[in-house]
């Protein structure tokens, strides 16, 4: 191990720890609705990341990540709901013998959903990333929405449009933000990896790719795959963060993929951890940008309450910052250590020189 | 400069009076999103109630707004800060029962009594001790709607069209059928989904069955699409409905071919004067917003009522009197009728028959809730 590659493991490791020293405190001092929001962050983190290895990093444009988001919810959701609550819940079909009795622990269950994302992933992705550019968005947005009229429509599995309701709340901010890291780690690791490097050639230029012997169809649906089951661990822990998820549009839609897409590329297609930005400050802007909404009293003047407020601040902001930051907060690149150590240097520098010159 | 000390004093005390304001209720509605008109109407009758009732035990009672966009995400969200936040005692909403649902889980965990005023979804307040609800669930509708059809119009053969896609009517199908069968009528049921554009399949199937009463139990989209192919199949008996109906839209899409033999299931009619609250609250919302008050709106207005009436008779502004005390209303009188709440947490009240004459929605009858049970 070189020196540098030391200094950046242990510099992880010290990050990893101060996060989990934040994640301590935070979980004691906090209140649940703050808990609760940074809980989404690290979930909606996990969505932005998973995209973001197939839009980003190996260049196919994918629109379907809500639908694998669904297949993880619904998979781990009727893995964990006790059986007497699922005969309670389904009113117009009684639950089919296959799912009934079926229980597990949350941990196999988000991993289940993740597994069954993925499998969905291999199955679509085998005949559409034969396709390229817009052909894939829309066959993977097809995809997605077939999904969502396959959980509208079986109903002694999903309950139909009535929904699945009182799923354990399990997911807090330790499993949010642990699945995060975990995604984050594997997702790095890939991309460093000689796999990792052969998709980043698929996205620069897959012509060459495939002239210099990367075997692009094998690549790109290995990517298809891992993120559908990144895609799948975020939907199980998005379905034990809220507690109830149904097949409408607003809940599992292409509304959804759309809000990861804007994470993704606000915090700059290609960066991971850009995503991770991205993700937090939409789930954090999302909620604090609520205090528009409310009346509120300016030099002795009251304003009245405007809704839809919020979205017209966010929109602006998020406007301004594609203006100045064409490619996203972080463009391509990585925030490394080398970049945050070359920055405070430079930093001090800076210092240094203003110190001289006095 | 003492003046504008004075001043200043002044709007600081006005200040800490608005601060210290006493009694916060939230209300969580889609207020912008898909369904805003929804949140729309809701909040327009709360604001009345308000008005009109803007102090309990004493004190000052506030009326917290919070946006949902329409969305589930942004329903749990809505709801977590409007107890932690905004230090709430009970919440109003939501509209939409997904939405509900995730808001419902929140306010049961905390301890919050939530009241919905539209959310029709059986399961929102299942098992739950502290979320209940003004309006009837969409069972009820479906059985009213039978009574009617067997006892009013003494249908003996209907066709059950079956919206698969919404769950509103999958159930209201379900207990239609139930009731039905029970006065040993002779149904057919058929399917649909929502955007269908053509059901001339259905309804030569419903016209050869010999059907007296088409029963629609989906939106006015569809229903208005049934309604016109059927005339011009010849078909020349009702249309039942619930209050998928209750649309404007409906009148315009539809226009002459469901004048006179469209019945249909609501929550509240102006002219339903049920109550001498129902008259009151008609004239009211028509003398402030210049319209008459369509239905959401009369179930905010209960809502709100109902919720500042339970905490006068809790005594207290604590959730769990004011939960439990929303649990033992009776008979209370409404815009919408007179509510009692069951101990699932459901209204009980009489069920509004509305009927189309000369291209408007006309009050025909009312189903008593005893007939219901």
């Amino acid at each position: 191990m070189t020196k540098k590659a030391k200094r950046d493991t242990t510099l992880t490791v010290l990050l990893i720890i101060g996060m989990i020293i934040f994640l301590q405190v935070a979980n004691t001092t906090f209140d649940s609705y703050e808990k609760q929001v940074l809980s989404l962050m690290a979930i909606y983190g996990i969505m932005a990341v998973s995209l973001n290895l197939v839009n980003g990093i190996t260049g196919i444009f994918s629109l379907g990540h809500a639908g694998f988001i669904l297949l993880g919810a619904y998979t781990s959701a009727l893995l964990t709901i006790p059986s007497e609550q699922k005969i309670a819940m389904f009113i117009i079909q009684p639950p089919s013998p296959l799912i009934a009795n079926l229980h597990a622990d949350f941990l196999t269950a988000t991993i289940m959903g993740g597994l069954v994302a993925a499998f969905g992933a291999f199955i679509i992705g085998f005949p559409v990333l034969r396709l390229s550019g817009d052909y894939l968005a829309i066959a993977s947005l097809g995809f997605s929405e077939v999904l969502r009229i396959f959980a509208l429509n079986l109903q002694s599995v999903t309950n139909g449009s009535l929904g699945l309701k009182g799923i354990p709340n399990y997911t807090n901010v330790w499993w949010s933000w642990g699945w995060l890291v975990v995604t984050v780690i594997f997702v790095v690791s890939l991309v460093k990896s000689s796999y990792g490097r052969a998709l980043l050639a698929i996205r620069d230029n897959s012509i060459a790719a495939e002239a210099m012997g990367i075997n692009v169809f094998k690549h790109t649906l290995l990517s298809f795959v891992i993120s559908a089951f990144f895609a799948g661990v975020s939907g199980a822990l998005y379905a034990h963060w809220l507690t109830t998820i149904d097949p409408r549009i607003t809940t599992f839609g292409p509304t959804l993929t759309y809000y990861v897409l804007i994470m993704v590329v606000l915090g700059g297609l290609g960066s991971i951890t850009g995503s991770v930005v991205g993700a937090v400050l939409f789930a954090f802007l999302m909620e604090w940008l609520r205090v528009f909404e409310q009346p509120f009293t300016l030099f002795g003047r009251s304003f009245p309450a405007i809704q839809g407020m919020r979205m017209l601040v966010l929109s602006v902001l998020f406007v301004v910052t594609m203006i100045v930051w064409k490619r996203g907060i972080f463009g391509r690149s990585e925030l490394t250590w080398d970049a945050i150590i070359n920055f405070f240097k430079k930093f001090g520098k800076k210092a240094d020189e203003r110190g001289v010159g006095k | 400069m003492n003046t504008k000390r004075i001043y200043a004093i002044t709007l600081l005390l006005l200040f800490s009076f608005s601060l210290f304001a006493n009694v916060k209720i939230g209300a969580l509605l889609p207020l912008t999103g898909g369904v805003s008109a929804f949140g729309d109407l809701v909040r327009k009758g709360i604001d009345l109630a308000h008005e009109e009732r803007g102090t309990v035990l004493g004190e000052k009672i506030d009326v917290v707004y919070m946006d949902t966009r329409s969305e589930k995400t942004e329903s749990a969200n809505g709801a977590a800060r409007l107890i932690d936040k905004e230090g709430v005692i009970a919440i109003i909403g939501e509209v939409i029962s997904g939405n509900s649902l995730a808001a419902a889980e929140i306010a049961e965990k905390r301890k919050i009594p939530m009241l919905t005023p539209g959310s029709t979804n059986p399961l929102v307040t299942q098992g739950k001790k502290y979320v209940s609800r003004v309006c009837f669930i969409d069972p009820v509708q479906g059985t009213a709607l039978a009574e009617f059809a067997v006892k009013t119009l003494k249908v003996k053969k209907a066709t059950v069209f079956t919206d698969v896609e919404q769950d509103y009517s999958v159930g209201l199908s379900n207990y239609f059928i139930e009731r039905f069968k029970k006065y040993s009528g002779q149904v057919l049921q058929v399917q649909y989904k929502s955007g269908d554009q053509e059901f001339s399949a259905q309804l030569s199937q419903a016209i050869s069955f010999g059907s007296d009463a088409i029963v629609v139990t989906g939106y006015y989209n569809e229903i208005a699409l049934v309604a016109q192919q059927a005339k011009s199949l010849g078909y020349n008996g009702y249309i039942l409905t619930g209050d998928g109906s209750d649309a404007p839209e409906l009148l315009q899409l539809a226009g002459q071919a469901v004048e006179g033999i469209l019945y249909f299931t609501a929550h509240y009619h102006p002219d339903a004067r049920i109550t001498p609250v129902s008259g009151k609250f008609a004239d009211a919302y028509l003398k402030k917003y210049g319209i008459r008050p369509s239905t959401l709106s009369a179930l905010g207005y209960d809502a709100y009522m109902l919720l500042v009436q339970a905490i006068e008779n809790a005594k207290s502004k604590k959730p769990d009197a004011v939960a439990a005390a929303i649990r033992n209303i009776r008979n209370f009188q409404g815009a919408t009728g007179v509510i009692t709440i069951d101990a699932n947490g459901n209204a009980s009240k009489d069920v509004v028959i509305e009927t189309v004459k000369n291209q408007k929605f006309t009050f025909e009858t009312i189903i008593s809730a005893n007939s219901l049970k």
